[in-house]
């Protein structure tokens, strides 16, 4: 594991010398969110200490430092991603950026939706809103090693107006093979919206190879500032798109009978931005392009096999991930025996946090692991071996001392 | 750190009293948590004024579990008008902790809730 140096750049995050409950905190729950590094922390006072003020609006020196500021931060997304620059609208965060595209798109009565049983509710949601317009939601199945059903996108009906999926599960793991189905519906005619949130922290992403229309993720995933997050959309589909929210700074002139709109991204970022993120979140790419996405990729891997490998050999725990073609570190588990709060509590004790509950994806929860809540470890590149066998030995000794393995 | 006393309740919490669904029950309700997945449902049986008998089905993690089941095992023979001014206070106390973190009230207070629910419904008797 030496695709990047952990120990030198863990002492990036302040956070991570924090002490919890008498123990060194491990943080296994970066796919809630991630922590951040000080170049991201510091750059944000920096942002109010020299550059504040509201862009796009004023002429003066400040305001053109914060436009600056603000439209760098697009480029390195742009960059980031391989898109253009006014092909990345600013939102949010993830679920910000589906649901802009749920009112957006041009959905109708008997058109098709297909989403599939992997996603997060931010996902669900928005879609199943559509269904009071007569807009029909289908719901792609998964196997037992928790891969989409690919068959569904080679069979789907002419109807299929938007194929969404997510890129990488936040509680299964899987890495789903966007491009190839990416490809398989464009060909039968269906837009396509990836659900990057668990994917673009962890892998290079890049919207032309995968060949999307639509990408969602959210900066505070990706070492990034809450309150920030992108919505890719693809040039030559965007007119096809209705507005969203209106307001201030997404119109070219306004006369009281005839407003005309500003192209995109503006368009779409109707009111005062988050500047502020915007800049943290540039910052974080800054961050990670100095490591080299290729490198965390590698690192994230070398992580989860190991995680896999040695939760495995725990007896009286039930492992739900690290099962499909492709997957991430994000282990999802129940100690047999136990509710998956009460094992988050007992690991909190010791230091360790981890995730527990349905990880707003209940119907796959539910459904496919057959369980009412499950615990979730998810690591970022900021973990180490060291980290995983402290872990394996606390939950091995709550195994022993509640479990009913 | 004394909702670590809430651990010594594990044999309660792998067979709690009062559970199980009865033969005779006069009404039923569901309590749920939906950030941790709790599920239950509580049976309630009156006789006037008074709570006959209680009983509760479903999982959820120990802290829910064994409030709940103390709580049903607290309320057979109390007068129907007790519960209503319930809170987690009461839970507290007969789990015999003092404090209750933020994270984990809703756990405590999804069994009472759901039987606050049924005493309610059927209040007009
Ligand atoms: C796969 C996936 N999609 C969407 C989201 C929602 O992200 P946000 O809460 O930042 O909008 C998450 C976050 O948990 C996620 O893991």
């Amino acid at each position: 594991m030496n695709s990047l140096n952990v120990q030198r750049l863990r002492k990036d995050f302040p956070i991570l010398k924090k002490k919890v409950n008498g123990h060194n905190l491990i943080y296994f729950d970066s796919a809630a969110t991630s922590q951040k590094p000080k170049q991201v922390i510091d750059g944000i006072k920096y942002f109010y200490e020299n550059l504040n003020s509201n862009p796009l609006r004023s002429i003066h020196y400040l305001a053109e430092r914060a436009t600056e500021a603000y439209s760098d931060a697009r480029d390195k997304v742009a960059k980031f991603i391989n898109a253009a620059p006014e092909e990345i609208v600013f939102v949010r965060n993830t679920t910000e950026a589906i649901n802009l595209l749920s009112f957006a798109l041009p959905l109708a009565k008997d058109d098709i939706v297909a989403t599939t049983y992997l996603e997060h509710h931010s996902n669900l949601l928005p879609w199943f809103n559509l269904r009071n317009k007569g807009v029909m939601v289908e719901i792609v199945d998964v196997d037992k090693n928790m891969d989409l059903d690919l068959s569904y996108y080679e069979d789907m009906s002419e109807k299929t107006k938007l194929v969404t999926l997510s890129h990488e599960s936040n509680v299964s793991g899987t890495i789903n093979d966007a491009k190839k189905i990416s490809r398989i519906a464009h060909k039968k005619g269906a837009m396509v919206l990836v659900d990057a949130a668990q994917s673009v922290p962890h892998l290079p992403v890049d919207v032309k190879e995968l060949d999307v229309d639509f990408l969602a993720f959210s900066g505070h995933k990706m070492l990034g500032p809450f309150g920030i997050g992108v919505l890719y959309v693809r040039k030559s589909i965007s007119n096809q798109l209705s507005n969203f929210l209106s307001g201030g700074e997404m119109i070219k002139s306004v006369r009281l009978n005839d407003v005309v709109y500003a192209d995109l991204p503006n368009r779409f970022e109707a009111g005062t931005q988050n500047i502020e993120g915007a800049y943290g979140l540039g910052l974080a790419i800054d961050y990670l392009n100095a490591i080299g996405m290729r490198n965390v990729e590698k690192y994230g891997h070398a992580l989860a096999l190991e995680l896999f490998e040695k939760m495995g050999q725990i007896k009286g725990l039930e492992i739900y991930g690290g099962k499909s073609r492709n997957f991430g570190a994000i282990a999802a588990f129940n100690v047999k025996g136990l509710h998956s709060h009460d094992v988050a509590y007992f690991l909190d004790k010791k230091g360790i946090a981890i995730r527990s509950g349905f990880h707003c994806a209940q119907p796959f929860v539910e459904d496919k692991l057959r369980v009412n809540g499950a615990c979730r470890a998810s690591l970022y590149l900021y973990n180490t071996s060291h980290e995983i066998d402290t872990f394996c030995g606390e939950l091995k000794k709550i195994v022993n001392t509640y479990g009913r393995g | 750190m004394d909702e670590d006393k809430v651990y010594e309740f594990l044999d309660l919490y792998r067979n709690p009293e009062q559970f199980g669904k009865p033969k005779d029950f006069d009404v039923e309700e569901e309590g749920f948590s939906e950030s941790c997945g709790d599920n239950f449902t509580v049976y309630l049986k009156f006789d006037g004024d008074s709570i006959r008998d209680v009983h509760f089905e479903g999982s959820g993690c120990i802290i829910s579990t064994v409030s709940i089941s103390k709580l049903c095992s607290a309320l057979r023979g109390r007068r129907r008008s007790s519960v209503p001014k319930m809170g987690i206070d009461d839970v507290k106390k007969l789990l015999g902790v003092k404090t209750i973190s933020m994270s984990r009230a809703r756990c405590a207070t999804v069994g009472l809730d759901a039987i606050k629910l049924a005493v309610e419904k059927t209040g007009d008797e």
